[in-house]
């Protein structure tokens, strides 16, 4: 077993001071994919936005390819090969879907957007417009898009299919297959199982800031997971 | 009342004793920072109390002393002086009135735009001021007026003067204190919450402005007979300007501040300005400083002390008032509602109707439409398409606060509460509303109101009998049950409750859930929960109400909510 | 043509250029950046006596372009790191510790140059021939800068992201940061630059008004006129701003005077405030 290229150790904070994530613990090796799953509002948000550098660890460690990333801010994760989508508010809604997936970059040059266009025709029909026009699962779509076209080598995904429709979650699933051959690796948290059948390596089932299962996704059975989530 | 009384009493025996202590000159020119001072209290209520910035207040002063001045000099000595004095004082009143309403009513918010309105209403005064020469006598100024009658020599001026800024002061002192007062502050806190709880927020907004155009007015009234001379620089930016800067300085929010800012820093200025060149430099400074570091001015911390030491709260035997037991519970009906933002659709056609009072849980993934629908209903948002109807009236394009009125009280995911009011004031904003009359607002009789929903839910929930603490020093579950009880005190006939254990410990969720059980059994209201929790759902829930993508997917009893595949589909994916 | 025509016209030109120019600074501060600064009129005030000191010593006009620029960058670094900075979210006490910043900087003009009025003599005096007519070489000259300068700002903000990142900031930091924009940075530039355009027009308007302390006070409300009739955030919202306002204030003074051309600016502006607060050009 390689060893782990991102892990986190013990990772305990929350809003102002509170503690909402308490003492979770995780890794990923590279090329892999670890879904953190669990029920609205068990802290699997809040545990990315700690991981991500948004909200100060109260405890713990988090390290990126033997690098120590906590008290790093957010702004400087891009340069070290990390890149973000939230949950809430994916994209800039008063700019154009053009200018959502070019903003870093230094020109409007846009053929290296083309292989996605294929997977999702219509973001590229609406590239002039607002990106506040979208729908739910459109902008959803833009925003992995977005973040998959910045080519970094870790993606921390919240919530990427929330609202789409299913075909586009197997584009979506396609993509994410194509780029971990490539050596990327995901960390994506769920509430739809769907894509965790997919692409699926490790999974961590949280409840009430706590981790209830840490395994190997081929190691659990559905119905343990399901139970910590839904109806 | 005797404690109100006597504290005017002794300012005014103070004011009338200046005089003699610094002489008659220096007491004439005192005067004149009194009228200020009056206005100044003014710009307190707009600003300290309602939370709106008013830029052109000297409009007020110049209009009330420039119809002052008219009436001096064409009916000096007349019996009509007598109406035309308080005219002159009201009309700057009624204008400020309907501007007020007008801009609130469009659009409801407390933003730069009005400040920006004012500051050019006031320039617009100014302008015709200056250009109407043949009334005004433009730049120069209307000159020659007469002292009022009966006062001849600017010392007898000064009591008159006194006087006024004496019972201008008790004026204030009376409302800030009284219910209205608590609700601008309320409205400057959190204008949204108060619409839900019934109040014509932007009516009220409107009046603060009123209130304080008459304050403006009066002391316009007294300033053309005190100095003689209506100049249109009365009417200008500067003096609005200074205005705020005295206000702020002085402390905002507090009853003197606007009268000592006025009186310390204008007078100071006026005689430090040709003696320190760079007077006016620190003045600026200390402006930028106060409204950075000092939001309560230098009037702040002593009026909390004298208030500590003196203050008493208002106290009287507490009126239980009676319970709205046997309402009509509701029939509401959503037909075909429909809300699109841009290509969105965030309801597409939500139909459903409640006609049995009990609890019914709307439940659905996110983005489904669930808080949208509480906004349609409460009138929070416009829908473009369908009918709402309570009972047999269509609601759909009412004002939040008129739906309110008709029965419904909602509460908020995120809790919706007035961080810097104490609970006590938060709890009674809440029972006010839609039961104080405009005449109520201004009595003190309300303040001892309470009803048996308040004294059960200080039962239930013992944090809420600390009256003065301020509801932003709550731990998150204490706002939540806060805004719960705010809701609940309405006894509204149907109750709109979003995630009401959102981020609550599982102690606090048994008794929230037990409250909402209480209320339910207790007033056979109707209630509407969105919940995610399916065991707490399992718990409440009469019916279960589900959606998806801006529609209603199934309603039925739980159980045959948990056998819907459909309802499993959109909960967990598709291969369960 | 009918000299009158072209003369009125010519005007009616010149007024709504000038705006342009000077609200161009507010537009990017106020527009992008969402930081309603009060004190831009001061920035252009300042800019006009940076000219004048200029003159004063002799040295040829074009010396004040980059004098001026240092000035209002020290100064727009200054103030933004003192104070705008903890108020990027809070628009009320923006709105006053500007306000507060107006006076303070009125007042230290006022120290130095007194409250009297400044007058420059025109750096390119005599004149031109338009369309027959005879023009002042140095009004045409302001007007040609300021429509070449829409010109380039219009391709500029068209090609460049910069104006998109200061947008996307405002609306979204969270994201905005997840996507490595160093925001305070950011912000920080965009004040600069806003307070540098500023003192750009106070030097261009220097030898054709009466420079004094308090001019900036009519800039300032001009300014918010304009991005309020026109709209935000867009170059045709601000050129249609000027258009209406500028339009509405040469031609209702020429018919009526200048007073009446005031007061229709001033109701204009209060009917849009009041009824139509997002301007004419309004994005979604």
């Amino acid at each position: 077993m390689t060893s782990p290229i991102y892990s986190f150790d013990g990772v305990t904070g929350g809003y102002g001071g509170g503690i909402v994530v308490n003492d979770v613990s995780g890794c990923v090796e590279q090329g892999q994919v670890l879904f953190v799953l669990g029920r609205n509002g068990v802290g699997k948000s809040t545990l990315l936005h700690l991981l991500f550098g948004y909200l100060q660890l109260i405890r713990g460690s988090v390290r990126f390819k033997q690098m120590d990333l906590v008290g790093k801010k957010p702004e400087e994760m891009s340069s070290l090969g990390i890149t973000f989508c939230p949950q809430e508010r994916v994209v800039f809604g008063e700019l154009s879907v053009l200018e959502n997936l070019i903003l870093m970059r230094g020109n409007r040059d846009i053929t290296h957007l083309e292989g996605y266009f294929e997977h999702f025709p219509i973001l590229a029909e609406r590239l002039s417009q607002d990106a506040g026009t979208l729908s739910g699962g459109e902008r959803k779509i833009l925003s992995f898009v977005r973040a998959l076209s910045e080519g970094r080598e870790l993606l921390m995904l919240d919530e990427p299919t929330e609202g789409v429709q299913r075909e586009n979650i197997l584009h979506i699933a396609q993509l994410i297959r194509e780029r971990k051959k490539s050596g990327a690796t995901f960390v994506i948290v769920e509430q739809n199982l769907e894509l965790l059948d997919e692409v699926g390596d490790h999974v961590l089932v949280m409840d009430q800031g706590k981790v209830m299962i840490s395994s190997r996704k081929d190691l659990i059975s559905r119905e343990d997971i399901v139970r910590h989530l839904g109806v | 009342m005797g404690l109100f009384l006597g504290r005017s009493i002794i300012l005014l025996l103070g004011l009338f004793a200046l005089p003699t202590l610094l002489g008659d000159f220096w007491a004439y020119q005192l005067g004149l920072y009194f009228l200020y001072s009056i206005a100044a209290l003014g710009v307190g209520i707009c600003w300290g109390q309602a939370g709106f910035l008013p830029l052109g207040q000297a409009m007020f002063l110049g209009i009330g002393a420039y119809l002052s001045g008219f009436s001096l000099i064409h009916f000096q000595d007349s019996f009509l002086l007598l109406l035309l004095l308080p005219a002159a004082a009201l009309i700057p009143g009624f204008i400020a009135f309907v501007i007020g309403l007008l801009v609130f009513r469009g659009h409801l918010e407390s933003g730069p735009f009005f400040a920006l309105i004012t500051l050019a209403l006031s320039l617009l005064t100014f302008q015709i001021a200056t250009n109407w020469v043949d009334v005004t006598g433009g730049f120069n100024g209307l000159g020659g007026i007469p002292s009022l009658p009966g006062l001849e020599g600017f010392e007898s001026l000064y009591y008159v003067v006194a006087a006024v800024l004496t019972i201008s002061i008790g004026v204030v002192a009376w409302i800030i204190k009284a219910p209205i007062g608590v609700i601008w502050r309320g409205i400057s806190e959190n204008e949204k919450r108060l619409t839900f709880f019934g109040y014509d927020t932007a009516f009220l907004k409107a009046l603060a402005f009123g209130i304080s155009g008459v304050l403006g007015g009066v002391a316009g009234v007294l300033y053309a007979p005190h100095q003689g001379l209506v100049t249109p620089n009365l009417a200008g930016f500067i003096l609005s300007a200074e205005l705020l800067i005295w206000t702020a300085v002085g402390g905002r929010k507090t009853l003197f501040g606007p009268v000592i800012g006025a009186i310390l820093v204008g007078s100071l200025t006026a005689e430090l300005r040709d003696v320190i060149p760079i007077w006016e430099l620190m003045v600026a400074a200390l402006f930028i400083f106060v409204v950075l570091f000092l939001p309560d001015g230098i009037a702040g911390w002593p009026e909390r002390l004298f208030q500590r030491v003196l203050g008493r709260r208002f106290s009287g035997d507490e009126v239980n008032l009676a319970v709205k037991i046997g309402q009509k519970s509701p029939e509401l009906e959503l037909a075909s509602c429909s809300l699109s933002i841009g290509t969105v659709d965030i309801l597409n056609q939500l139909s459903f109707r409640i006609a049995q009072p009990g609890i019914y849980c709307l439940i659905g993934p996110n983005g489904a439409g669930k808080t949208s629908t509480f906004n349609a209903i409460t009138g929070a948002v416009k829908t473009q398409a369908g009918s709402i109807n309570l009972d047999d009236e269509s609601i759909s394009g009412f004002q939040s606060h008129d739906v309110a009125m008709r029965g419904i009280g909602r509460k908020f995911q995120v809790p919706s509460i007035l961080p810097n009011l104490t609970i006590s004031e938060n709890l009674r904003t809440a029972l006010w509303g839609g039961r104080c009359s405009l005449m109520d607002l201004f009595h003190y009789t309300p303040l001892n109101w309470t009803n048996t929903i308040n004294t059960d839910l200080k039962e239930r929930f013992p944090f809420l009998i600390e009256e003065n603490k301020p509801a932003k020093e709550l731990s998150h579950g204490e706002k939540q049950v806060l805004e719960l009880s705010m809701s609940l005190l309405g006894e509204p006939r149907l109750l709109l409750l979003d995630e009401p254990c959102a981020g609550l410990s599982s102690e606090e969720t048994d008794k929230v859930i037990d409250t909402i059980r209480w209320i339910r059994s207790t007033f056979d209201s109707t209630i509407l929960v969105i919940e995610h929790d399916m065991t707490l759902v399992k718990d409440i829930a009469d019916q279960v109400i589900v959606m998806h993508q801006g529609a209603v997917l199934a309603i039925g009893g739980v159980k045959d909510i948990q056998k819907d595949s459909r309802v499993r589909e959109v909960y967990v994916g598709v291969s369960i | 043509m009918d000299p009158i025509a072209v003369t009125i016209a010519l005007n009616i030109i010149y007024e709504i250029t000038t705006l342009f120019v000077i609200v161009l600074g507010l537009a990017i501060v106020f527009g992008l950046l969402k930081v309603m600064n009060l004190a831009h009129g001061e920035f252009i005030m300042v800019g006009a006596y940076a000219a004048y000191f200029c003159q004063d010593q002799g040295w040829p006009y074009i010396m004040a372009i980059p004098f001026a620029l240092f000035i209002a960058a020290i100064l727009g670094y200054l103030i933004e790191f003192t104070l705008i900075r903890h108020l990027y979210r809070r628009p009320f006490d923006t709105l006053l510790v500007t306000w507060g910043l107006s006076f303070l900087l009125r007042e230290v003009i006022e120290l130095v140059y007194g409250k009297g009025f400044q007058s420059l003599s025109n750096p390119i005096p005599g004149s031109i021939d338009v369309l027959g007519e005879p023009y002042p070489s140095y009004r045409a000259l302001v007007m040609v800068i300021a429509i070449l300068s829409v010109l380039v700002l219009w391709v500029w903000y068209r090609r460049s992201l910069t104006g998109a990142r200061v947008k996307a900031m405002v609306e979204n930091p969270e994201l905005a940061r997840a996507v490595g924009i160093r925001v305070d940075n950011l912000a920080r530039h965009t004040f600069v630059v806003g307070t540098c355009f500023g003192a750009l027009a106070g030097v261009m308007l220097a030898p054709l008004t009466r420079v004094e302390p308090f001019m900036g006070l009519d800039y300032i409300l001009t300014s918010f006129f304009v991005l309020v009739v026109g709209g935000v955030g867009t170059i045709l919202g601000l050129s249609s701003g000027a258009g209406v306002i500028g339009g509405v204030q040469s031609v209702v003074s020429n018919l009526f005077g200048e007073t009446s051309g005031y007061f229709g600016v001033l109701l204009i502006a209060i009917l849009f405030l009041w009824l139509k607060p997002n301007g004419l050009i309004s994005r979604s």
